[in-house]
């Protein structure tokens, strides 16, 4: 398997339940390491990085858990101004870029109310705000809206789009066909280990990809140097 | 300097939000270390007080020499003036027989004490040291006065002193052995907590380690948290001895100051603190040791 996602893209990463979509998020997070090859994240070979390097590796990257991932206890404010006290980031500052990604996200003002009494479309994004609070280079997004209703579902999707516009590269792993076709963005779908790279995604809603011969890219380029995600396996 | 203090604020603040929810659970540690503090205090307050009767005993500064009964009043004579011209003595007083007897059975008020002849009550001559007296020099002035005719014998309440002495290391030890057993509970109670505390906050351990936080970062509130929680038992421990040092002071303050010659006193506070310190070093010490490979996701 070989795949190049390059910086600043979005890219829908679909497939049938267990073809391995969670477990490329979670090998790129470093949450799982893989038994061979390699994954090269701006330009560091993330299967080789040692424990120690592993919590840099993650500071870079922001993730959203379709089960959300939340302290219930704490606040909404709390549960964003993780990330930046993790980088060891002033308390004043600290403040300010919270109250920046609260509002991007659309709960402005939201800071003080505890996590356990927000609604999950609400629990998402409070989830969105932590990931992309720190300014990451890559947000990994596991079924983000797999917990919701088809338009709070398309609603987030939009915030992610927002997000990428800012130049933030996504991958964003679903099997909700119906988000796939709400534009047209670059798909790879993973299947019995094959990786199918369909570049302006999979056509019109309705549409069966299935059975059609896509191109799996199986050579691994080295040369590259402005890549945001590389592996080959 | 500024961010200095600021990072410190929001380490407090984390340690502050990771705590208040597990209030009851800390609460119930606590209590349970200043159980074991308050063994090893009540051991501290009784060796201090031992240690502090013993040192008012080794320096009361006073000696009876015994005199025969056959001693003449010119002998006697002699002898106090002798003393009185001798360098560290502050004074002299003759007892006589009849007045050691009198004060005895009075005080007694015992029929079996007034039925004793007068001679089982030898004269003596109570003699007073000033403060600049060494034990060497009483010494030899206690040779000295033994070898004298009229003299008896001299009691300068040395072996109280070294009864004293034994008693405080038998002390001193007990409280090495309650040490190590408060040693003991302090890690086995912060130990458990600990693991307690991680397996209630399982999934901000998790989140924690998702955002990019180092094993130190996370294990920092829990260190804070078993230092806290050790110096709060120790606190606590001295507050509840404190109090029922109050209590009994306040009862008996006259008796055992007439049985010991001094009036109890409660924990010196550098060792009140050192408790404290102690606490809070073993809490925080269990905790990092405890949670050192526990941490890792």
């Amino acid at each position: 398997m070989s795949l190049t996602i390059e910086r600043g893209e979005f890219v829908f990463i679909t497939g049938p339940s267990g073809a391995g979509k969670s477990t490329l998020l979670r090998l790129v997070h470093r949450t799982e390491c893989v038994d061979d090859g390699r994954i090269l994240f701006l330009g560091r070979d993330i299967a080789r990085l040692t424990e120690e390097s592993i919590p840099a590796l993650r500071r870079n990257i922001g993730f959203v858990f379709q089960d959300f991932k939340l302290v219930p206890s704490w606040s909404v404010f709390d549960n964003v101004a993780i990330t930046l006290e993790v980088l060891g980031m002033p308390s004043r500052l600290l403040r300010t870029r919270v109250g920046e990604a609260l509002e991007r996200v659309g709960l402005a003002g939201r800071g003080g109310d505890r996590a356990q009494v927000l609604s999950g479309g609400e629990q998402q994004r409070v989830a969105i705000a932590r990931a992309i609070v720190g300014e990451p280079a890559l947000i990994l997004a596991d079924e983000p809206t797999g917990n919701l209703d088809p338009q709070l579902a398309i609603d987030l999707l939009g915030l992610f789009e927002d997000i990428h516009d800012t130049g933030t590269t996504v991958l964003f792993a679903t099997h909700d066909r119906t988000l796939l076709d709400v534009r047209p963005r670059r798909v790879v779908v993973l299947d019995d280990g094959k990786v199918a790279d369909v570049p302006h995604g999979l056509g019109t809603p309705g549409d069966d990809f299935e059975g059609e011969d896509f191109e799996v890219e199986e050579d691994f380029d080295e040369g590259a140097q402005d890549s945001g995600v590389r592996g080959a396996a | 300097m500024g961010t200095r203090d600021q990072g410190g604020q929001v380490r407090l603040l984390r340690t502050w939000r990771a705590g208040r929810s597990d209030w009851r659970v800390q609460a119930l540690s606590i209590f349970s270390l200043a159980v074991a503090f308050v063994c090893l205090a009540a051991a501290l307050l009784v060796v201090t007080n031992i240690a502090t009767v013993r040192d008012r005993w080794s320096r009361a500064g006073r000696a009876t020499i015994y005199l025969r009964d056959g001693a003449t009043d010119a002998e006697i004579a002699d002898l106090q003036r002798a003393l009185q011209g001798t360098g560290g003595v502050a004074k002299v007083r003759h007892v006589t027989s009849a007045e050691a007897r009198r004060e005895v059975v009075i005080d007694e008020g015992d029929k079996a004490l007034a039925a004793l002849p007068p001679s089982a009550f030898p004269a003596s001559l109570e003699v007073g040291f000033t403060e600049e007296v060494r034990d060497d020099e009483l010494s030899t002035m206690t040779l000295k006065l033994r070898a004298l005719p009229a003299v008896e014998t001299v009691e300068t309440y040395q072996r109280w002193t070294d009864r004293l002495s034994s008693l405080l290391g038998g002390g001193v030890t007990a409280s090495a052995c309650l040490a190590v057993i408060v040693l003991c509970a302090v890690v086995s109670v912060i130990g458990s907590t600990m693991r307690l505390l991680l397996h209630r906050r399982k999934i901000e351990v998790e989140v924690l380690k998702l955002c990019g936080a180092t094993d130190a970062f996370v294990r920092r509130p829990f260190i804070l948290e078993g230092a806290t929680q050790g110096a709060a038992g120790a606190a606590s421990a001295i507050l509840m001895l404190g109090a029922l040092f109050m209590i009994v002071r306040g009862r008996f303050d006259h008796e055992l100051a007439n049985l010991l010659g001094i009036s109890p006193s409660f924990l010196p506070w550098p060792i009140a603190l050192g408790m404290i310190a102690l606490g809070g070093a073993l809490g925080a010490a269990t905790a990092l040791l405890t949670l050192r490979k526990m941490v890792a996701v």
